[in-house]
Parts: C-alpha cells; structure tokens; sequence
C-alpha cells in the first residue's frame, strides 16, 4: 500500500513539475521565435503551436496539485458562518461533490478521447495534430484531481479552513 | 423553458455552489454539466463541455499573464522589488500611502505596454502587494489600485477589446483607441484622488515612515542604481513594441527574460529564487486558467439557452428616453459581465445595442468607450471577475475574498463617475478622435 | 410543424453571417407550417471551432462554417479552397452532391449548401510590391501574416516569411509593423479597417471561401420529404442569389477601396500562372497526402478535382 501511495505522489509531482517546466517553455519559445523572426529568419511554426498547446498541458497537468496545495480559490462564505462541527460535515460533501464532478468529467473526457481516436480527428493549425494528444489528458487529470479532492472527504485535512472566521 | 427561468437555473446553480465553498473553478464546471445536460440534450452536452475546454485553452492570447506572473516573481524573490521600493521609499519621503500612487502611475504607465486586464493585474499584483504587505500597507491599499489600474489596460490603447469592440460593431477602430485616451487619464487621477481621501480618512492604512535626509547625489545614487535599470527595462519593452519587434502578447515574455537578466547582473539570481519564481507564477495561473476552462462554456449555456437573448431583448424593449435607455443597457452589460466573459458578452450584445445606439442618437465612438468601462468594470464585479480570482491568487495567502471584493468597490465607483462624467460631457471622449 | 436549431461560426455583424441569416428568413418564409429554423446564436453559444463536432454530436442541428474549420475530419474540403468555379457551376457539375456523398459517409453530416462562394482572397501589401527579372513577386523583407489555411502557398511556393497571428491581433500588428502584408478575402478588409495599413493589392485573386451548411445527418433523415425539399430548394437558390450578392457587394468594397487611394499591381503572363498555379497545387498536394492517409477514401482525388477545377475557367 505504501509503494502505491509513493507511486501516486510521484506521479502528481511529476505532473506538476511537467507543467512548471512548460510555463518556462512558454517564455522560451516566445523569446526564440521573435528573435528568429527578427534576425530574417522564419521561426520554426512549432515553437508558436507549442505554445498554444502548452497551456492546456500546464493547466491540466498542475491542476492536480493545485488542489493538494488548495490553491483553487473559493469563497467561505457559508463555512465560516457555521458552528464546526456542521462545518466539517459541510466541506466534506463540497469536496465529496467536487469528486464526483472530476470522476463525471474524467468518464466523459475518456470518452471523448477515444472518440477522438476513432474518428481520426485531427486539430488543424501549423500541423495536424492528433486531437487525441490534447483530449488524453481529461481522463487523466480529472481521475487524479477526483482523489486529490477524496482526501478532503475521508482524511484527516479539511478543504475548508473556517480560520479566517468572521472575515470569510 | 422561458429566458428568465435558464438565467434562474444556471445562475442559481452557479451562486449556490460557490456560496456553499466549492472552489469557483468546480462550481463553473458543475453549473456547465447540469446546464449542458438540461440544453445541449444529456451526455453529448458534456462531450461539448471538454471540447470547448481545450478550445478555449489553447490560443496564444493567454500566453502573456503566466510570464508576466514570472516577471513580477522573479522581481520580487531576487529582491529586485526589494530594492526598487526601497529606494522609492527613500526618495518619495514623508508621503503617506506612496506605494500605492507608485501602483497607479505604474499601472497607468503599464496600460500603454498590455492589452490585457489580466496581464495587467497579474503583473502589478505579483510585484506590488507581497511587497506591500512585507511594509505594513492594509491589504486594500495594494488590491484596490491594483484592480482599478488592471482596468486602464482595455481603455488606454493598446487595447486588444477595443479593437475587437470596434470590428463588431464596424466603427473607426483607431478612433474608439483614441478615445480611451482622456477618459483613461481621468480614470487614473480619480484613483489617485482615492487613494488620498483614504490615506486622509485612515492614516493608519499605509505604514509610518521614518525618512533619513539625503544629499541629492545620494539621491541621484539610488536613483541610477535601483530605479533605473528597472524602469528601463519596461521602456525598452515599448520602444519594442513600437517599432514593431514583437507584438504586445509577445512582450510579456522579454519582460521575464530581462528580469532574469537584471538580476543575474545584480547578483540575486539564486536557484532558489527561480523555484520559487516558477512555482508561485504556475499556483496563479493554474487556478486562473481552471476557471477561464469552467467558464468558457458557462458563458455559451446561458447564450445557447437564450438566456443572455431574453434578458436583452426585455430589457431593451421598454420604451424610454435615450439617457435611461442608455442606462438600461449599461445596467444590462453589468448583469451580463457578472457571470460571463467579455468577448461574449460583446458578440452578443453589439448587434442589439450598436443599432439601439444609433435611432436614439448616441455618437457611436462615445458608446462603444461607455460599453468598454462597463466591460471593464465588470472584470471586478462579483461573483465572477477574472481580476479578483487574480489578484486572490497573487495576495497573500490570509487575505480573503472579501477584503477583495470590498478593496475593489471605491475602485468600481470611480469608473462609474467616469461614466457620468462622459454622459455629462461627451466631449470628453469625441474631442480627440476629431481632432 | 418541424424546427430545427442553427448556429454560425462567425459573428453576427459579419457579412458572411448577414447572408446565411437571410438564407434562415427564406426557409421560415417557404417552410410555414412545415419547416422552421431556430437560430441559436454565433461564436457566443458554440465556439467557433467547437461547432463542427456539436452538430456532428447533435447538440445542434445545422451549422453555417467553412470547411476548413473542421479540415482534418474532411480533407477534401481543400478542393472547394482551391477551386476556380462556384457553388454554381460545382452544383450542375455534380460537384457539390459529392461533396455531400463525403460528408454522410465521412462525419454523418449533410452538406446541404456552399454559400457565399465566389469570393476569393488577394494578397494585401503596406508597400509596393517588387518583381523580379521574370515578373515574379519578390517576397524578401516581406513580413507576411498567415494562417492554418494558406501558409502551405506562402511558405512552399512563395518561401514568405510568414507570422501566424489569430484575426483579432492583425490590426495592431498592422499598425506597429509586426506584419506588413495579409492575405485576407476580397470583402472584408474595410469592416476590419485593416485599410488603414495596407495600400496595395495584388492581383490575381487565388482560393475560394468554403463556407457551407452542414445539417446533421440523422435530424436530416428525421425530416419530413416535404420540409427536405423547401430546405434543399431553398439552399440551391440561396448558392445562386449570394454569388450574385457577393459579386455585387465585392465591387462596392472595390470602389470604395480605389477612392480611398488603395492601388492595383498585377502579376502578369507566366508569373501570374506559375502563381495561380502555385497556389492550388500546394494546396491540393496538402489535400492528397491527407486523403492518403485516411483508410477508406469515399471519392477519388481525381474526381475532386475535376470537379471543382475547370482549367479553361484560368484563362
Ligand atoms: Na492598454
Ligand atoms: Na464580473
């Protein structure tokens, strides 16, 4: 059990660190495109497109992580008002709704990328790109974020703090 | 189902899960399954759902707010901040609330470089208010500028929404840009005045001072040495961008290279602080691009469902006199700008109201800068304004959503006096483009 | 009564749009009692590129589109992009009917109208383009804005340096000089302003516009006969009476363009064909290897073309 949770933290620090190098990537590949562009030469088309790309891997790929960091922002407004005892019962089903919106998403999203397989479907920009290689990382991420969230429902962390108390 | 029971159903879902703590990014993403479910018939709407997510996560325009995220990082882990505030501290003197003025002047002076209100705010936000706090200012002498400036960015050329507002509607663009000008500037010195009536009625709100007497080449000293090559390098960054070497989304990124440039030079460039750059820049853009992911299709249901439609066509079909017509039209972008995104909000809306405008008689340049402060205004109304998301992503981490909310408001006010100043005195926004 | 539900990929104001609306009013006109279509919005209730697979979903029933916004389910589409005819002489020809056959058996679509054809795209340059020895366009120190659709032309044949930049950023790549020449359609140019920039247009006109009506394939099937004929009647007039309107409205663009001082340089003799020529042959090659790919080609390549490309129309 132990080697599967090490297993798991692994993956979504890899995840993560995925998207950290990319949002460095984005910096790159603008600063060298330009400078191609502006020594006459023709920037290589997939520096832009990777861009592009880039920012839905970033997000998808650190999305999970963010929720372990609980840096999704949301409002307490209703959790700070209660006594705690109902409070914890209150976050725990908000995070136990946000499991079952990531579990809905990552169904759907499996579906659509193997829908996207089957038809063949192609993004076209400077390439054409299998749209596969986009939509893969719904099933993915949104699987990841379901148990990222599920650790606010059974463990012993609450995703709600209530400490800014009378502010929030 | 009529118009006015989608808009109850969507928004009430959306109001409902966000009040109940769902992170805001979940609670779009939840309103848009029900809401795909109810319009888009069942299981196809949520394929549309993913679909329309990576769409709208893959365009180039929201390359620039993560590097200009890094940008104002890497200022402030290196200490460039540090050192450029330091110095403003010690050359501004007795002051009160200086960095806040310093907030709007850069702002302003930022909004002739981005195009982009989240741009904008992700920069200021990352640089100024760690900063900010670590001097003891209250959180609303950071945010509240900060927001409003965010807002500079779409009315001070350039500005990618003006362009796009005037191409709708088929008007002069470079007229609508340079009618942005004054009212902008007007904009800015009522934030100024803001910041003094606050700084006036609270003395406390921005931190006392202690300021040692200096020669003049002192001065100067730190002047060259921290202020400088800082400012510099947002100068370098427009001439740039005038004489056409990079486009305005491109700029954000030799923004981040020529701090990292700076700091190598005053080395402060530590491998810690590039970890901790990087990772800060990523916490905010992912919880900003979860929720543009969310409310991508958010926005669509409540057009698709004709939701949007209905409550334009009610509205617009009272038969009033041009002032409160207008009015009602402003009224009915801050509904709209409350729960969706701007560029949908004006592919909806300009096609009614550009024709409105012209039986009534509005000179179409002055309407579309009234319809530019109602866009803009609405990226910090609650509950959705990208903005506030932003900057509760830069801030730290104790500051809650509603010192936001209310660091925004004095903010908000001063674009509505803008407002009825270019009711009173259209003028204010004719004179230049006739020039 | 039957309804069905529409969107249009571009938004409301715009030309293109303002002619498929009024292709919706004739149908609701012919088809009362019988046929209705709802129209649901623009880009603002399905993204742009989003619309293709929401009708092929069933989320909507038709959509108005180009082709190439869903070019790599339907490669084919490359042949209305390189075609010298319109909508019609490729409807008498049988063109458009194969086109039709590729989209039920390709994407479960019906292709139910090319609309708006007729209008092809012309190069926009800020400075007076230079030829050399042999008359052809010199494309050096040119910083040429391009897109998915025509960079295969610009970077093979005319080895441009091109700039991809989404529509929305041309004018103030225009205005700062990021970019000093577009292609763009031959209407259009005055609604984006881009005018105010660009002062030369080269000529020849190359491509074709393919925008089309998709329905899809099973709300087709689920019509009555009576309301599929008021649609497809109504279509085929519709192809007719927008080349006519477009021509017409190409002309006012052109007059208005001229009084505003934008001057006409034209390629001439064996340059302006090894141009036209360029155009369409990188863009079919595009189209063959694609077509090659796919497992199960429903019409020939051959066939396309022949179809859709009338030599004798060239000269
Ligand atoms: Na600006
Ligand atoms: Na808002």
């Amino acid at each position: 059990m132990r080697a599967v949770i090490r297993a798991y933290d692994a993956l979504l620090y890899t995840m993560a660190f995925i998207a950290a190098v990319t949002l460095v990537w984005l910096m790159v590949s603008v600063v060298v495109s330009v400078l191609m562009r502006n020594l006459g030469m023709q920037p290589f088309a997939w520096l832009f497109t990777s861009a592009e790309y880039g920012i839905l891997y970033m997000t998808m790929l650190g999305a999970p992580w963010l929720v372990r960091e609980k840096g999704h922002v949301h409002i307490e407004l209703v959790t700070a008002a209660l006594p705690s005892a109902l409070r914890r019962i209150v976050s725990r089903a908000v995070a136990l709704a946000c499991v079952a919106v990531s579990l809905i998403l990552a169904w759907y999203g499996l579906d659509l990328f193997l829908t996207n397989i089957e038809r063949n479907d192609f993004d076209v920009r400077a390439y054409y790109y299998p749209r596969w290689l986009l939509t893969i990382t719904f099933p993915i991420a949104f699987s990841v974020m379901a148990i990222e969230f599920a650790r606010f429902v059974f463990g012993p962390e609450l995703m709600h703090s209530g400490e800014a108390g009378i502010h929030e | 189902m009529e118009w006015y029971e989608a808009l109850g159903l969507l928004v009430g879902s959306i109001m409902f899960l966000m009040a109940l703590g769902m992170p805001v990014a979940l609670a779009f993403l939840a309103a848009n399954i029900l809401g795909a479910w109810v319009f888009m018939g069942g299981e196809r709407g949520i394929s549309q759902l993913l679909n329309n997510g990576w769409g709208s996560l893959t365009i180039f325009a929201l390359v620039p707010i993560p590097l200009f995220l890094l940008m104002g990082e890497i200022f402030f882990q290196t200490g460039l901040g540090g050192r450029m505030f330091s110095a403003i501290d010690k050359l501004l003197g007795r002051l009160p609330g200086r960095l806040s003025y310093v907030t709007v002047l850069g702002g302003t002076g930022f909004s002739t470089l981005s195009g982009s209100s989240m741009g904008s705010t992700a920069l200021l936000g990352s640089l100024m208010v760690p900063e900010m706090k670590r001097r003891g200012y209250k959180s609303h002498m950071s945010i509240g500028p900060i927001l409003g400036t965010g807002g500079l960015a779409i009315i001070i050329p350039p500005s990618a929404l003006a362009v796009l507002l005037a191409t709708l509607a088929k008007i002069d663009v470079g007229a609508l840009l340079i009618a942005g000008v004054i009212p902008g500037l007007i904009l800015a010195a009522f934030y100024i005045a803001t910041i003094y009536i606050q700084t006036r009625l609270d003395p406390d709100a921005a931190p006392p001072y202690d300021v040692t007497p200096m020669s003049a080449g002192e001065k100067l000293g730190i002047l060259m040495r921290d202020v400088v090559p800082m400012i510099g390098l947002m100068v370098a960054i427009v001439i740039m961008m005038i004489n056409g070497i990079v486009t305005p989304s491109e700029a954000a990124a030799f923004g981040a290279l020529g701090v990292l440039i700076l700091a190598a030079i005053y080395r402060c460039l530590t491998w810690d602080a590039i970890k901790k750059s990087v990772r800060g820049a990523l916490r905010v853009t992912l919880m900003a691009y979860l929720i543009v992911f969310g409310s991508a299709t958010f926005s669509q249901l409540l057009a698709f469902s004709g939701a949007s439609r209905g409550l334009i066509n009610w509205a617009t079909g009272f038969d009033l006199d041009p002032t409160m017509m207008l009015l009602v039209m402003f009224g009915v972008l801050l509904v709209l700008g409350m729960f969706m995104e701007q560029i949908s909000i004006m592919l909806l809306t300009v096609p009614i109201f550009f024709p409105l405008a012209q039986t009534l008689g509005f000179d179409p340049i002055w309407f579309g800068l009234i319809m530019l402060l109602a866009l803009e205004i609405s990226f910090t109304t609650p509950p959705f304004g990208l903005l506030l998301f932003v900057m509760k992503g830069v801030a730290p981490a104790e500051t809650t959503m509603r010192e936001i909310y209310r660091a925004a408001m004095p903010f908000i006010f001063c674009s509505l006096m803008v407002v009825g100043l270019l009711i009173l005195f259209p003028i204010l926004a004719t004179w230049l483009p006739g020039l | 009564e039957e309804t069905i539900t529409a969107v249009h990929a571009f938004p409301e104001t715009l030309i293109y749009t303002q002619s498929f609306l009024s292709f919706v009013d004739k149908v609701n006109e012919a088809g009362e009692g019988v046929i209705q279509i709802e129209v649901r919005g623009g880009p603002e209730a399905i993204g742009m590129f989003q619309q293709p697979d929401a009708v092929r979903d069933g989320i909507v029933d038709m959509v108005y589109t180009p082709g190439s916004f869903y070019g790599g389910a339907l490669p084919e589409k490359d042949a209305l992009v390189a075609s010298n005819l319109t909508a019609i002489e490729t409807r008498e020809n049988g063109g458009i009917d194969l086109i039709d056959q590729i989209h039920q058996e390709r994407m479960g679509l019906k292709y139910l109208g090319w609309f708006d054809s007729g209008v092809c795209y012309n190069l926009w340059t800020r400075n007076e383009p230079s030829f050399d020895a042999d008359g052809n366009l010199e494309v050096d120190g040119l910083r040429l804005r391009g897109n998915a659709v025509y960079n295969a032309f610009f970077t093979n044949y005319l080895e441009a340096q091109v700039i991809d930049l989404p529509t929305g950023e041309v004018y103030s790549a225009l205005q700062n000089g990021v970019v000093d020449a577009t292609g763009w359609t031959q209407i259009g140019l005055i609604d984006l302003k881009w005018n105010e920039f660009l002062n030369y247009r080269i000529e020849p006109c190359f491509f074709s516009t393919d925008l089309g009506v998709i329905v899809n394939l099973e709300s087709w099937n689920g019509l009555s006969d009576e309301a599929k004929q008021i649609l497809q009647d109504t279509a085929i007039q519709h192809e007719i009476d927008s080349v006519n309107a477009l021509r017409g409205k190409r002309d006012e663009d052109f007059a208005a363009l001229d009084a505003a001082g934008m001057q006409v340089v034209e390629l001439e003799g064996e340059a302006r064909a090894n141009y036209l020529a360029a155009a369409r042959e990188t863009t079919w090659a595009r189209m063959k290897e694609l077509m090659e790919a796919e497992p199960q080609s429903v019409a020939s390549y051959d066939d396309l073309i022949g179809k859709f490309y009338d030599p004798a129309a060239d000269q």
